[in-house]
């Protein structure tokens, strides 16, 4: 009887870590390791033209660790008042996006749900904002509420509306809406799409057994719709919250953090301090606070949404 | 059709490689040098591209050209010289030359052939600009060089019944105010406020410089609280944002560039600005409604002062093909072949400034901008230019980001002049 070669002679499980190996090594090049290492930047002082410090040799590649000054960074960052003011705005921002995405986007779902002539048509054109880049998203609507060239205060004076132009982003906190809502305009068209996909996975028996119980429209929607959705809420939330933190594009497009710094937050303060200052060190610091508060909302909501319901056992 | 046997095949193809290859000698034996790496922000690419393919074809050289978008370029630079990656030749703006040469990225250029006439033929103010902080060293050539000047849309003068432009900044706070009752614009004054490094503070800093005031000492401390003249051009801007003479959306602009196409509109009388943007306004009919030549320059009001700054083509300090970067270098930012090349094609397609005033009596150059400025008017400007050091310091490019917020609380009345002046103040010395 012939042998099985040696090389087939893997247990299982090391036939198992043979085939995902790939997928992590991948893993930790692509994800963990510039995580750690941005991490590892927070804690430093990093000066990219400066690099004959301690370093680590990956693949021959010189990786510097630069030098290491604790919670220098962090501290530096909550001393500064700028950091406070663009914490407190980017929470607003972040608060009336989601709101306003999770609310738009469940009313367009509802609404697509229903059977209407041209649905399909309307839910392929409902994708069209958010496949666009942010930046083209920006770039739109400057053409629609610019002082001078825009179209919307065109539109109104023809109308006459108005007697002269209205300038959108003059006043800080009206820009600061304008943002929202054109954010919004782009994200909200996904956060439709999840609810419309959540939607369809609801048994109809269960809108039938609610409509014998003589439950109406509202009712329906709170006591059926509302709890099947409640992971793909979660969801929505979720990812929501992240993009609103991260929101970065539409800030550089459409305002760069003015007029003064009204519409400056923290993801633009952290790019500012770590690109146009090239201070990487506190710049990293600034944006790790974003991350850290990206994972308490997420474990806020899912306490709240998700655990809250969990059958017990 | 004969059959071809593999041998036969084998021995042709053989033949044919080896002709080609000998056929390829010459062409390789004509470069020079080795391939130098250049890089650059993106402005007009097309342009760069055409003049770096007719240096690699009148110089045989092997230039390697790379555009990268403004808002990523020094970083980028930064991070690929942490990688290791070499690239022998790249534009520098002012505010981060100084850091390049103390981080040793980049070399000066004292010591290579030619420095010396080039130094000769620049305007000093510019010549100084470009050195180190020390003075010591030249750390580039010039790229270009600009500085603000005033436009003014002689149309809507002339229908305001305004013979000539303003001459001090009363008169044309007075002209705007005029043009404003009398319904002839909604906002006549456009200055550069935008959030951009190239608006606000380069705009404060010329009309500080206009009122005779200085705003950095010998040591490059801001010292505006103690300079009336700042206080008075403060104080002015505030004057013209609470009457409504200016357009308020100018404080979220993005650029100067998004700034001066305002201008293109012929809804304002006055704007502030670098000077090359009069190209487009005024020589552009179909872009600006100003064009041709019914926007023009006038001298800048007050003492006539204005800021002025040159960015830089410079070498890289571990370039390994020093002969070839320094080369191409001098094409670009110097006088190769004795015909300024590309400081004449940047005067011409884009009317870029260099600081090389001969290049200035050149008919060509004299024909082209006569279709958009008053060539010795902008002459008469540049004798006016201030250049500043402060930039030379490592805290400048922060303090100059986050002044911004500052000035436009200033302008908006939401900080009284005198705390906002202290406030900037206190703002240069907390980095410093």
């Amino acid at each position: 009887m012939r042998r099985p070669r040696a090389s087939l002679r893997f247990s299982e499980a090391r036939f198992a870590v043979f085939l995902v190996l790939p997928t992590l090594v991948a893993i930790f090049v692509v994800v963990l390791f510039p995580l750690a290492y941005s991490l590892w930047l927070s804690f430093t002082d990093v000066n990219l033209l400066r690099t004959t410090g301690p370093g680590i040799e990956i693949l021959g590649v010189r990786v510097p660790l630069f030098r290491w000054i604790g919670l220098r960074n962090y501290l530096r960052i909550i001393d500064d008042p700028l950091y406070w003011s663009s914490l407190w705005r980017t929470l607003y921002f972040v608060g009336a996006f989601v709101l306003e995405a999770a609310v738009i986007g469940m009313g367009m779902a509802l609404v697509l749900q229903e059977r209407f002539g041209g649905r399909p048509v309307m839910r392929s054109l409902l994708l069209i904002p958010w496949s666009l880049s942010r930046v083209v998203v920006g770039l739109l609507w400057i053409g629609i509420l610019d002082f001078e060239f825009g179209m919307l205060n065109g539109v109104l004076a023809r109308l006459g509306l108005i007697d002269g132009y209205i300038s959108f982003l003059k006043d800080g906190f009206t820009a600061l809406n304008v943002l929202v809502s054109v954010y919004m305009w782009n994200q909200a068209p996904f956060a439709t799409l999840l609810f419309l996909a959540g939607m369809q996975s609801i048994s109809m028996d269960l809108y039938s057994a609610a409509e014998v119980d003589g439950a109406g429209y509202w009712q329906r929607f709170r006591y059926v719709t509302l709890p099947a959705l409640r992971s793909v809420v979660f969801l929505v939330l979720v990812l929501a919250t992240v993009n609103g933190f991260l929101m970065l594009d539409l800030i550089y497009v459409l305002t760069m953090g003015g007029p003064a710094n009204d519409t400056t937050t923290l993801s633009w303060l952290g790019f500012q301090t770590t690109f146009a200052f090239f201070k990487f060190g506190p710049g990293t610091a600034i944006l790790y606070t974003l991350t850290a508060l990206c994972l308490l909302l997420t474990f806020v909501y899912h306490r709240l949404i998700v655990a809250r319901f969990e059958p017990e056992g | 059709m004969t059959a071809m046997s593999r041998r036969t095949f084998l021995v042709t193809s053989g033949a044919v490689g080896a002709s080609l290859a000998l056929a390829d000698v010459p062409r390789a034996a004509a470069q020079s040098g080795k391939p130098v790496s250049f890089s650059g922000w993106v402005f007009k690419p097309d342009t760069v591209k055409d003049y770096v393919n007719f240096y690699n074809g009148k110089h045989t050289g092997q230039v390697k050209y790379e555009a990268i978008p403004w808002a990523q370029y020094h970083p980028t630079m930064e991070t690929r010289a942490l990688a290791g990656e070499i690239v022998d030749v790249m534009y520098c703006n002012h505010n981060n030359r100084e850091r390049w040469y103390e981080n040793g990225l980049i070399r000066p250029v004292d010591d290579l052939p030619g420095t010396d006439e080039l130094k000769k033929k620049m305007t000093p103010a510019n010549l100084d600009s470009l050195k180190s902080k020390d003075g010591t060293k030249l750390l580039g050539l010039p790229y270009f060089t600009s500085l603000f000047i005033l436009m003014y849309n002689e149309p809507m003068l002339q229908q305001a019944g305004i013979k000539a432009p303003a001459r001090s900044w009363d008169e044309l706070v007075e002209h705007c105010t005029k043009l404003k009752k009398d319904k002839v614009s909604d906002t006549p004054f456009l200055p550069n406020w935008n959030n951009s490094p190239s608006g606000t503070m380069p705009q404060f800093m010329s009309d500080c410089f206009s009122e005779g005031a200085q705003v950095f000492d010998a040591k490059n401390r801001v010292i505006v609280d103690q300079e009336p003249g700042v206080a008075r051009a403060m104080e002015r801007w505030q004057k013209v944002y609470k009457a409504d003479l200016v357009n308020p959306e100018v404080l979220t602009k993005t650029s100067s560039t998004d700034t001066h196409r305002l201008f293109w509109t012929g809804r304002y009388a006055y704007h502030t600005n670098h000077s090359y943007y009069l190209k487009t306004i005024a020589g552009e009919p179909e872009n600006s409604k100003l064009a041709p030549k019914k926007a023009k320059m006038a001298m800048y009001p007050g003492n006539g002062s204005s800021y002025m700054w040159t960015d830089s083509y410079t070498v890289n300090a571990k370039t390994k093909v020093l002969e070839d970067a320094w080369k191409l270098t001098r094409f670009l930012g110097g006088n190769l072949n004795g015909d300024w090349y590309v400081q004449r094609q940047w005067c011409l397609i884009s009317g870029l400034d260099n600081p090389y005033p001969e290049m200035y009596d050149h008919p060509e150059i004299i024909q082209s901008y006569d279709r958009w400025i008053d060539l010795k008017l902008l002459r008469e400007q540049y004798k006016k230019g201030k250049v500043i050091a402060a930039y030379k310091e490592p805290w400048y490019g922060e303090y100059d980001t986050k002044a911004v917020a500052i000035v436009h609380n200033i302008i908006r009345g939401a900080t009284a002049v005198p705390k906002g002046l202290k406030e900037l103040v206190a703002l240069q010395r907390s980095l410093a």
